[in-house]
């Protein structure tokens, strides 16, 4: 009887405690006080895109109480470099990691490495080949190639030689970027994909492939451009041959530069994804999955085919311009 | 019963020292902890309770008028910026106005002048409601396909030609050269080309740079924001814009609609967000900060911290006092309990010296007092039967001379008979010491001489009585001599051993007394050649189960315990036999050396 009388005495004292201490409830992950230390490694670390993705991340991170550490290599076909920033990531004890893989293949031992280590990988814009990756966030790219490879067919009407000038060969978003329009293309007997190369994300590279293609194949009638990088490369090296409007070209991703092409009539079209998104998406799920919450196996932020008509509409505005300048 | 007391004195010594805290309910002990705790915490819990909602409430009022002062700031300055803009538009108005000729080089001096002297001018430039392009500063090549006849500016322009209209923050898509977000104040003007008044809509773009940082640096507690909408509810900024765009957040602008100026709480999303709505004239924008009540007053959780902390703390420490302090009025009157109850066992020689409360010492030293008296009865109460004892022996003693005389009367009645005149004066003679030393001027205690004295006596009358049916011997070690002995110890053994030994036996019997020292005692044997006791009657002997008829009356028994109450039970009688060989009776006394002016006799032997 004592026992009980003294355990109820403890039970109102700690009753009474709690209703002091939590009359409200952290309702939500922005309440907690902790920082989780996140690393975001992208292919590289410059470019408005990756900027973009930057931006989106940062804002989320400020959100969620995140200390956000920003890494990419120097040129996007440093995959070593790549690997080398998720090992440093894994030593250096990050929460998460948000991974944006190079190589479909390569980067898929140290994402495992990283699972080992606890540590949840996101992947963001691009997948990688490992089952231990919590989450994919970022666009369907193979719904992109195939707006792109729409409205190319559209402007060529069905028919004619088609070149693809792609960024990394064994990067996941841009092989299945490509597969979506060669299925597309597929369909048009008239069309036919003479060349594929692949850039590295150098403008320089990207212009002078896109030379020697149009050297070899002059009767190519539309490029598609399958990064920013590229886009910049090839409609630059049209503009410079004369070529603007004979030659249609479909991008991905909105630089400044592309958008000025598109205003210019050089780019017809460019496949915008959405980086904002991605980058803020990537960090709320990088932080849901530190905490242990389900996160979807696919997040898809969608992707927006942009071109002189609808360029100033002031949703895409905001988009294809994301800073003030 | 012996061992008890002695049980519960270990326990009393272990114990005094840490008494277990009581459990029962109704200790005192328990009682005191249990009121003195809800009490302490009832209290400190309602007064923190009302601390913590008045801090939590005026906190929360500085938050909020924080926030208002931070959003009526932001406010100001907005309105201050986009009169300046609005002047300079007049300024440039005026200046084109002014001049004859718009084509006039002056005039595009002048305006180059103004556009430099303001960082955040992008542009002023002059159409034809077609869409032509009159004038343009700074010089640039225009862009192709710039649909500026769809845009916002000029259509507004066109169609309210009174005011100047402020666009929505859009792309610069004019000129050649970086793509800027501005702002765009446009109105229908009119101005002079080759001298014809012409009308014409004048473009002036300012950066929206300075109005996205000044709103992007609004920062209302952690995650608290800003943000500018237009009069129809298009965003002008949001620091979060993509975000909506995309539909992962979600802003409520309608209920900001139904304020120009003023505050209130939006409960539409998950997080209760504080809203304050300021109005920029004359634009119509309204820019709306948004803090989180939650969050901002970090004071209210900072305050629950300290509070947790305190009333744990307070609970612990009061918990701990009143443990303590029932302790220390609970545990002497635990002590004295103990005490008490030893004592109740019969335990009466433990002193009580239980320290703690007044009360408690005064208890436990009247209990003492009382303890002490009870003693000081018992002690009493022993003397006095043991007066009574000693009474009674005298009387005994007393009662022997009586008998003893009428029996030696007897037998010298029969000698004066027989005309044995010499008997006759020994006889008297002896019966005539004897009596002296029996009464030895009342004294108990008499030297061990004159016992020895009095038992020849008693011999000698006896041996007359008798007719010689029996002799004597006394063997005596001088040393025993001098010490002193109770009296008529002896003379009941030897009549014993003349009564019931030697009296029913045929034969002639021999009776000898020897005294001897043995370190600390005087060993007095007297042994007889007589009957002799069967084992059975000598374990009878000392317990008065033998009843002795005749005789002085003074039996066996009486002697030893009075031995055993003089000298200790280490002292007494003891006794062998054998039935027709004899006894021999012991006594043991102490060594007790008498003082000179105690020895009384008259130099005997």
């Amino acid at each position: 009887m004592t026992r009980a009388k003294k355990k109820m005495m403890v039970l109102i004292s700690f009753i009474s405690l709690m209703l002091v201490s939590c009359s409200d409830s952290p309702s939500s992950l922005r309440m907690t006080d902790t920082v989780r230390k996140v690393s975001m490694i992208v292919k590289m670390n410059s470019g408005s895109f990756w900027n973009t993705v930057k931006m989106g991340a940062e804002v989320a991170a400020k959100e969620y109480n995140v200390e956000l550490t920003f890494l990419g290599p120097d040129s996007e076909n440093d995959i070593e470099g790549q690997i080398k920033l998720v090992d440093d990531s894994i030593t250096n004890k990050a929460d998460a990691i948000i991974l944006s893989a190079s190589d479909y293949m390569k980067l898929a031992q140290v994402t495992d490495r990283a699972a080992y280590h606890k540590i949840p990988v996101i992947s963001v814009d691009t997948e990688v080949a490992s089952a231990r990756v919590k989450t994919y966030v970022g666009t369907n790219n193979y719904e992109a190639g195939q707006k792109a490879a729409e409205r190319l067919i559209a402007l060529i009407d069905g028919r004619g030689q088609i070149g693809l000038v792609s960024f990394v060969e064994g990067a996941r978003n841009a092989d299945e970027r490509a597969a979506g329009m060669l299925d597309y293309f597929a369909r048009f007997p008239n069309v036919e994909v003479v060349d594929t190369v692949y850039c590295g994300s150098d403008v320089q590279l990207a212009a002078e492939l896109t030379n020697e293609m149009l050297a070899e194949y002059p009767h190519i009638r539309g490029i598609i451009a399958l990064n920013e990088v590229a886009g910049i490369g090839v409609s630059e090296e049209v503009l410079k041959l004369g070529l603007g409007g004979k030659v249609k070209i479909i991008t991905f991703d909105s630089p400044p530069e592309v958008i000025e092409m598109l205003q210019e009539g050089i780019v017809q079209a460019t496949v915008i994804q959405n980086p904002y998104s991605n980058g803020y998406l990537a960090v709320q799920h990088a932080v849901e999955a530190i905490e242990g919450m389900h996160v979807p196996e696919r997040v898809d932020t969608g992707s927006k085919l942009i071109d002189l008509d609808n360029m100033l509409w002031p949703e895409n505005q905001k988009q294809l311009f994301p800073f003030v300048r | 019963m012996n061992i008890e007391p002695k049980h519960s004195r270990s326990f009393k010594f272990t114990k005094k020292t840490k008494v277990p805290l009581s459990f029962n309910v109704r200790s005192i002990q328990v009682i005191i902890t249990i009121s003195f705790t809800m009490i302490t915490v009832i209290v400190v819990l309602l007064v923190s309770l009302l601390l913590y909602n008045k801090f939590a409430k005026s906190a929360e009022d500085n938050a909020n008028l924080n926030i208002q002062q931070i959003i009526e700031q932001v406010n100001s300055h907005l309105e201050l910026y986009v009169k300046g803009m609005q002047d300079i538009y007049e300024v440039v108005e005026d200046q084109i106005g002014q001049t004859d000729n718009i084509s006039e080089s002056l005039l595009k001096e002048q305006l180059t002048t103004l556009l430099h002297t303001r960082e955040d001018l992008v542009s002023v430039a002059l159409f034809t409601p077609e869409g032509r392009m009159v004038l343009d500063v700074p010089d640039a090549i225009m862009r192709r396909n710039t649909q500026l006849k769809e845009q916002s500016w000029f259509l507004t322009a066109l169609k309210e030609p009174v005011a100047v209209s402020f666009s929505q923050p859009h792309i610069q898509n004019l000129y050649k050269g970086q793509y800027k977000w501005v702002v765009s104040l446009s109105r229908m003007i009119s101005y002079k080309a080759d001298g014809v008044l012409k009308q014409g809509i004048l473009l002036v773009d300012v950066n929206f740079r300075t109005i996205d940082e000044l709103s992007s640096k609004v920062i209302l507690g952690k995650k608290g924001y800003a943000y500018i909408i237009d009069s129809l509810g298009n965003i002008i900024y949001h620091p979060q814009q993509q975000l909506i765009y995309a539909g992962l957040k979600y802003e409520n602008i309608e209920p900001v609609f139904d304020y120009s100026f003023g505050s209130y709480i939006d409960s539409s999303t998950a997080e209760q967000r504080y809203i304050t709505v300021r109005t920029v004239n004359p634009i119509g924008w309204k820019i709306v900060g948004v803090a989180y009540p939650d969050e901002i007053v970090t004071t209210k959780k900072d305050l629950q911290v300290f509070i947790f902390w305190f009333l744990s703390i307070v609970i612990i420490v009061v918990l701990l006092v009143s443990i303590f302090v029932s302790a220390k009025i609970s545990q002497p009157i635990r002590r004295l309990e103990k005490a008490v109850k030893l004592v109740g066992q019969g335990d009466f020689n433990t002193p009580i010296d239980v320290k703690g409360a007044y009360e408690v010492e005064q208890l436990s030293k009247r209990f003492n007092f009382m303890l002490h008296r009870i003693r000081q009865l018992m002690v009493q109460i022993i003397h006095e039967q043991e007066a009574k004892r000693k009474g009674e022996l005298d009387v005994l003693q007393a009662q022997i001379n009586p008998h003893f005389l009428y029996n030696t009367l007897n037998s010298v009645i029969r000698l004066v008979e027989r005309g044995k005149t010499d008997e006759v004066v020994t006889a008297i003679t002896s019966l005539s010491k004897l009596f002296r030393i029996s009464l030895s001027k009342g004294m108990n205690m008499i030297p061990l001489a004159e016992e020895l004295e009095h038992v020849r006596h008693y011999l000698i009358i006896q041996k007359i009585r008798y007719k010689s049916k029996f002799n004597y011997t006394m063997v005596i070690q001088d040393e025993a001599l001098t010490c002193t002995t109770l009296k008529l110890i002896i003379q009941p053994i030897v009549e014993n051993a003349i009564y019931h030994g030697i009296e029913l036996m045929p034969d002639e019997g021999c009776i000898q007394i020897s005294v001897k020292v043995e370190g600390e005692r005087v060993i007095i044997s007297v042994t007889d050649n007589g009957l002799g006791m069967t084992p059975q009657v000598m374990g009878q002997l000392l317990t008065g189960g033998v009843k002795s008829t005749g005789g002085s009356g003074v039996g066996v028994k009486n002697v030893h315990e009075r031995i055993q109450l003089y000298y200790g039970k280490a002292y007494g009688l003891t006794f062998m036999s054998e039935v027709e060989v004899g006894t021999t009776v012991t006594i043991t006394l102490p060594m007790v050396i008498n003082e000179p002016e105690n020895v009384e006799g008259d130099g005997l032997l």
